[in-house]
């Protein structure tokens, strides 16, 4: 971790909603296998830049490189091709699909067909696919529920099914979207485990994005603190949390901090 | 597994033996262009639910089968082509259009694609009816004539001037395109636009390239919407894109009808609700200029108090029975309990 | 082309009346479909059968015009509140295809009904006012000029309802998130109710003014449907100054277009414009997305 090029950089990644300034200025480096914290009070830009990294926001200025390839004008869909998956804050599942399908459309981009399958055949998931979906939910813990429809799972186990849908692409990096909010401790343990699982396992590298910096400290290796839309800080966790400018932008709201 | 394929199987050409025999059941041609006028528009409402597995909801596809009917019409009129071929390029003349549009308007969702597709059939309509030269304008399209016969090994030489002729070209084509078009649904690619109605962002976050689907999907509905404009042309044999005629704005919206009356949820839907209307609206006839009326009342009766339409009907009766079936047993338990 | 001032003025004229009425239509339209999210394909219906309510007010029964326009945006209103409450709100929160599916039931009721009772045949409404005004050499005839002022009263009205009361306050929170109104207590269902009696009364306004304007026939709710429609994209959903000036705009355009361009170019224009509106800035001009 460190020497070889970091899977993704950015550079003076900027974005300007009409007049509003939601991110300023911003660099930062995410090495292959890096679990990095991506930390700061509401509204101080942090989901927006993942957004573009993910591609649903297009940035006003600035470049996003991943995996030595230029990303920033990329439309989300071959960025994920590309191995960026995300797990949304708002829980958006295939609401009215099931939980084993819900997998299955993670799975398109790894089995595809060819004109002929996809659009002639009879689509009836069997095989390969099958496994690889129900490998996916028993690591996620879900395999009981792999018959139900994704809308009537509790709370939790839908962030969970978020996980398990982008662990599907097999991707390189994660994008994690306040993971934590909303959860019981129980479940937060569960999401926060499976991320240093997948880094070990996989070597997949993730970005969290949280407010609530407690909940990360003990799964980031690297956080980087936002206000305003702009870098006030990056480093190990402890280093961070000693900052004075960060405990200022937290005190300055009413966050949690450490 | 075996018993399941049999009777599916038997189902099947039972059907298909009740629908090549009624025309000789019926005996009265005109039923027998009602049917076909009912084919034609199982057709036009299957492929417009079609689009509706996106999660949008086209107000102009009547606009389609505007095209496809007087491509077919003119490319046999004024250039001598069959019309077996004609009728398949009218398709593909309303997928190219279709094509065309897509990009634009597929990047649109909601009642802004509802509106959109409204006015731009009506915006067909208005060109064909000044575009004098090539359409006929307010005097329409006259004199289209019939299919050419056609020779068929072992029944000899078939001719299309009659109806029941006719119907059975109708109920060939609109059973394969059905057919076709069942597949598409139950295929993966139907899968993904299913998954792109419930969360498009998602189906672009995993990889998905949402715009091909989408325009594939709504390419595909819009060519078999021109067929069955193709099949219209040829059997009225003559085109009107007056105000209040079958290209007119309110039938744009009254296909919605069709479809909600007969469940949009299930494919068997367009079937059932084009049948009851078309089949309602016959019996109606008397009512002469009430008929309207009572369709009406019919369609706000069934939105209302059969939410799935009528393709819902079994899964009510099911539930009802069965509820019925609790009743009975607490009834009966609880007088043995009693001490009886 | 030999086309005098005064047709041009007249044509003018005619549009500036005729799209004043269209933007009755689309401010009945838009409420409804913030409040309800229900496009209510019917609202050209309620505009015609208010029109030959108010024939039958006045010719048959020989009430003033004006009277008949109040009874009639009365009657109306509350034919409004009676559709959504017993067609519109049960199906609320349904597929979307629902709603659409009732207001066509109802066209069909509505056209027919009224063409049963009337027959096929235009008739006419009294004057709003005869004779014309001399304006800079062009005589301006006073009905047009009489439809535009009773409409911008009743736009003004409505302006000052939504902005002075605390229901009109409540719609135009509503209208921007569904939770802000309930928060000041009013209920969703009072407030359909009110924005369908409000967009009923104010088509049936633009009813009666088109049928003493121009003529009566039951197919007469159609364009001014589609009109509306328009105007609603051009103007923004969401604003109703978009909505007025998208409304003016294009009774503007209309009405010079059929002098200058023919009914042919005349009828295509403004689909092509909102076609490209939709595709290029959908929040019309002045709307929110």
């Amino acid at each position: 971790m460190g020497d070889a090029l970091p899977l993704l950089q950015i550079r003076d990644l900027n974005k300007l909603f009409g007049g509003l300034v939601a991110v300023t200025g911003l660099d930062l480096d995410v090495s292959e296998g890096e679990i990095l914290g991506l930390i700061g009070p509401n509204g101080a830009g942090k989901s927006t830049v993942l957004n573009m990294i993910g591609g649903t926001i297009l940035p006003t200025r600035g470049k996003i490189v991943f995996n030595g390839e230029d990303i920033t004008k990329l439309p989300s869909y071959i960025r994920a091709q590309q191995g960026i998956a995300r797990v949304f804050q708002q829980d958006i599942l295939f609401a009215n699909l099931t939980v084993i399908e819900n997998l299955l459309v993670g799975l398109h981009l790894h089995l595809r067909m060819g004109f002929v399958g996809t659009f002639l055949k009879r689509y009836t998931p069997v095989g390969k696919e099958m496994e690889l979906a129900s490998q996916t939910l028993e690591f996620t813990g879900l395999a009981q529920h792999f018959d139900e429809l994704a809308k009537n799972l509790p709370h939790g186990k839908q962030r969970l099914l978020g996980l398990a849908i982008a662990l599907a692409t097999q991707p390189k990096l994660l994008l994690l979207d306040e993971p934590v909010t909303g959860m019981n401790a129980e479940e937060m343990e569960a999401i926060l485990t499976l991320v240093k699982v997948v880094r070990e396992r996989r070597g997949i590298t993730s970005i969290i994005v949280e407010h609530n910096l407690r909940a990360v400290m003990s799964v980031c290796d690297r956080i980087a603190v936002l206000n305003f839309g702009g870098k006030i800080a990056e480093g190990s966790p402890k280093e961070v949390v000693g900052n004075p400018a960060v405990i200022e932008a937290y005190l300055g709201t009413e966050e949690d901090a450490a | 597994m075996n018993r399941k394929w049999l009777t599916y199987a038997l189902g099947i050409v039972a059907i298909t033996a009740f629908l090549i025999s009624l025309p000789f059941v019926l005996r009265s041609p005109y039923w027998v262009s009602i049917l076909i006028i009912l084919g034609i528009y199982t057709l036009l409402v299957a492929s417009l639910r079609t689009i509706t597995l996106i999660g949008v909801f086209s107000l102009g596809h009547v606009g389609f089968m505007l095209i496809g009917a007087y491509s077919s019409a003119l490319l046999v009129m004024r250039t001598g082509l069959s019309f077996w071929a004609a009728f398949i390029i009218a398709g593909l003349v309303s997928a190219a259009v279709a094509l065309l549009l897509s990009y634009p308007f597929l990047r649109v969702k909601g009642i802004y694609f509802a509106i959109l597709t409204l006015l731009t059939a009506e915006t067909f309509r208005l060109v064909a009816w000044n575009w004098k030269s090539l359409t006929g304008g307010n005097y329409g399209l006259i004199n289209i004539p019939a299919p050419n016969p056609l020779t068929i090994p072992g029944l000899g030489i078939m001719q299309f001037e009659s109806f029941n002729s006719y119907y059975y070209l109708t109920l060939t084509v609109v059973v394969l395109s059905l057919f076709l078009l069942y597949r598409l649904e139950h295929s993966k690619a139907g899968f993904i636009w299913r998954a792109i109605r419930e969360a498009d962002i998602l189906t672009r976050c995993v990889g998905i390239n949402i715009m091909k689907f989408k325009i594939i999907n709504f390419v595909v509905a819009c060519f078999f919407a021109g067929v069955a404009g193709a099949l219209f042309a040829h059997f009225q044999r003559s085109l009107s894109v007056d105000y209040s005629s079958t290209f007119g704005t309110m039938m744009s919206i009254y296909l919605i009808v069709y479809l909600v009356v007969g469940g949009p949820e299930r494919f068997a839907g367009p079937i059932l609700g084009a049948t009851v209307l078309i089949i309602a609206s016959e019996f109606a006839r008397p009512l002469q200029e009430n008929q309207p009326i009572l369709l009406g009342v019919i369609t706000i009766l069934i939105v209302l108090y059969m939410a799935q339409g009528i393709v819902g009907l079994p899964n009510r009766f099911q539930l009802w029975y069965e509820r019925a079936l609790k009743r009975i047993n607490r009834n009966t338990t609880s007088k043995t309990s009693l001490g009886g | 082309m030999g086309i005098s001032a005064q047709l041009v003025w007249q044509a003018i004229v005619n549009g500036f009346a005729l799209g004043w009425i269209y933007v009755l239509m689309a401010l009945g339209l838009m409420l409804i479909f913030s409040i309800m999210n229900i496009m209510q394909f019917a609202h050209g219906e309620v505009y015609m059968v208010a029109a030959y309510f108010a024939y039958f007010l006045s010719v048959t029964l020989g009430i003033n015009l004006f009277g008949a326009i109040v009874i009639c945006m009365a009657v109306m209103a509350g034919l409004g509140v009676f559709l959504e409450r017993f067609l519109f709100r049960p199906v609320r929160g349904r597929y979307i295809l629902a709603p659409i599916a009732i207001s066509v039931g109802l066209t069909l009721i509505l056209q027919s009904g009224t063409m049963g009772v009337f027959g096929l045949f235009w008739r006419s409404l009294p004057t709003l006012a005869a004779g014309s005004l001399s304006i800079l050499g062009a005589a301006l005839p006073k009905d047009r000029i009489t439809a535009v002022v009773v409409s911008v009263i009743l736009v003004l009205v409505l302006y000052l309802f939504l902005k002075r009361t605390k229901y009109g306050q409540a719609i135009i929170a509503s209208a921007q998130d569904y939770e802000g109104a309930t928060l000041q207590g009013i209920s969703r269902n009072k407030m359909a109710g009110m924005v369908m009696a409000i967009g009923c009364a104010l088509a049936a306004a633009g009813g009666i003014l088109a049928g003493s304007l121009f003529q009566i026939i039951p197919t007469m709710g159609v364009l001014p449907m589609i009109k509306g429609l328009i105007i609603i994209v051009l103007g923004g959903i969401g604003s109703l100054l978009g909505v007025v000036i998208g409304g003016m705009l294009l009774g503007f355009v209309d009405g010079l277009a059929i002098v200058f361009l023919g009914p042919m170019w005349a009828s295509l224009i403004p689909l092509i414009i909102v076609i490209v509106f939709i595709l290029v800035r959908p929040q019309g001009l002045f709307g929110h997305e």
